[in-house]
């Protein structure tokens, strides 16, 4: 009944566990100055280097299991930011070949199409992720009503979240401009007329938007910058807190009331 | 459960109350270097098996993550093959000479254009959306009950099913019942619907 005792080389995570090539590169002066926790034996090893680990910070080290399941959030959030992820990723490909000129829009997004590789087809991406991005955001918040997620501890990551909302829309509705083709230009026509039904202010608010009375050469350099830069500053910085309040309120015990849960 | 007596001689310890003694070899047994010297009775070190339950805590690192490493997959998957089986639109330049008739907003506005078509405009364009962004941002602080589940809480979920249902209607038929003149149409006589 003895088992042969063979003598094997200590292991620097100790003399029980086996350790392969990535262990002892995380076990190394520079490993360590890296990983900073770098054992990954023990429950408590694996969540120190969760803890210290950069790409891991936006998560919780550990939550309930039920809520990680498929059917307590449908994944919605993640959704909309890997949507967010794709639209970033292509619209930066595609303002390589782009100028926010009456003139020049309309033949560069042809040219895009015809002549540039890929063209078509990220601008396909760009144009679907922007409409997916929408409806993923709206059955988010529809998801985190029915599923009460936005009761306390957690109003204000709703709020949070109906800024996300509204910044979506503008993003999108700013891209809208973009092709200068007829689709684009009666759209952003048509939705910049229901700013002008404010009172008081509304048709001031129309021509601070347009840089005019009608859309023309300035609404479209003024939805260009909103689009590539102001917008994508804001939602990013924005889902950011969003995110850090998920984690910090994923930690907290939520104030319930089930008589019958 | 009888209480646990202090171990009194060495020949109590592999024993469990009610067992036949465990019968140990005379050659130590060893495992990787280690002698074995006793066995311990009671529980199994990693404690009872059971089913886990649903508040259990668990490691997000893998658990959660690969859950998102496949949503964020089939999220991708989705968008590349609606990608390459439909072009997005481009229609002729931008003419504002030419209105075209009729002319669209995008179709996430297209319930509040459904509405002005029905109201004063103050009504539809200003009251109606700013209620809803106000009751959207209030909303938690309105609803205080601390109950989660939806059949106790009927009345937040009646009123927010019935705002849903509304505008959602209202969105599919401004985007594809609308025709010139935003007369009514049926979508499969004239399609006006644009994305």
């Amino acid at each position: 009944m003895a088992v042969t005792d063979k003598e094997t080389p200590p292991s620097p995570l100790g003399p029980e566990v086996e350790s392969d090539v990535f262990d002892k590169v995380r076990e190394t002066s520079v490993g360590r100055s890296i990983w900073r926790a770098p054992r990954r034996v023990t429950p408590r090893d694996r969540a120190a280097s969760h803890w210290a680990s950069f790409a891991l910070h936006i998560y919780p080290v550990k939550m309930k299991r039920k809520e990680i399941a498929f059917r307590y959030s449908w994944y919605l959030g993640v959704i909309s930011t890997v949507l967010l992820g794709s639209l970033v990723l292509s619209g930066l490909y595609l303002m390589f070949f782009y100028v926010p000129s009456p003139n020049q829009a309309y033949s560069n997004v042809q040219t895009l199409q015809t002549e540039v590789a890929f063209g078509q087809y990220v601008r396909n991406v760009h144009r679907w992720s922007a409409h997916l991005m929408v409806l993923a955001v709206v059955a988010h918040m529809t998801r985190v009503f029915y599923r009460g997620a936005y009761k306390a501890p957690r109003e204000f990551n709703w709020v949070i979240g109906v800024v996300l909302l509204m910044l979506t829309l503008l993003m999108s509705f700013t891209g809208y401009l973009l092709p200068w083709d007829q689709l684009a230009y009666w759209a952003i026509t048509v939705g910049t007329e229901m700013a002008a039904y404010v009172p008081f202010v509304g048709d001031s608010t129309r021509e601070m938007m347009l840089g005019g009375p009608i859309v023309g050469a300035s609404t479209l350099l003024r939805f260009y910058v909103l689009h590539v830069a102001v917008l994508p500053l804001m939602i990013v910085s924005i889902l950011m807190i969003h995110l850090w309040r998920w984690r910090k309120d994923s930690m907290l015990e939520v104030e319930r009331n089930e008589p019958d849960a | 459960m009888p209480e646990p007596k202090p171990p009194t001689a060495e020949a109590d310890m592999p024993t469990t109350s009610g067992e036949t003694p465990v019968e140990l070899s005379p050659t130590p047994t060893v495992i990787r270097g280690k002698r074995v010297l006793g066995v311990v009775p009671g529980k199994p070190v990693a404690g009872e098996r059971k089913e886990p339950a649903d508040d259990d805590m668990v490691m997000v690192w893998p658990h959660l993550l690969v859950r998102h490493a496949v949503a964020t997959l089939a999220t991708m998957l989705v968008v590349l093959i609606i990608a390459m089986l439909f072009d997005a639109p481009l229609r002729d330049v931008a003419n504002p000479t030419l209105t075209p008739n009729p002319e669209k907003a995008p179709w996430y506005f297209a319930a509040l254009q459904e509405l002005l078509a029905h109201f004063h405009p103050l009504v539809a364009g200003v009251l109606i959306p700013g209620a809803i962004i106000v009751g959207l941002i209030a909303l938690p602080y309105i609803d205080r009950s601390t109950y989660l589940q939806p059949k106790h809480r009927k009345v937040a979920t009646t009123a927010f099913t019935a705002f849903i249902i509304i505008w959602l209607i209202l969105t599919i038929v401004g985007f594809a019942f609308r025709g010139p003149n935003w007369g009514w149409v049926w979508p499969w006589e004239e399609w006006h619907g644009e994305l």
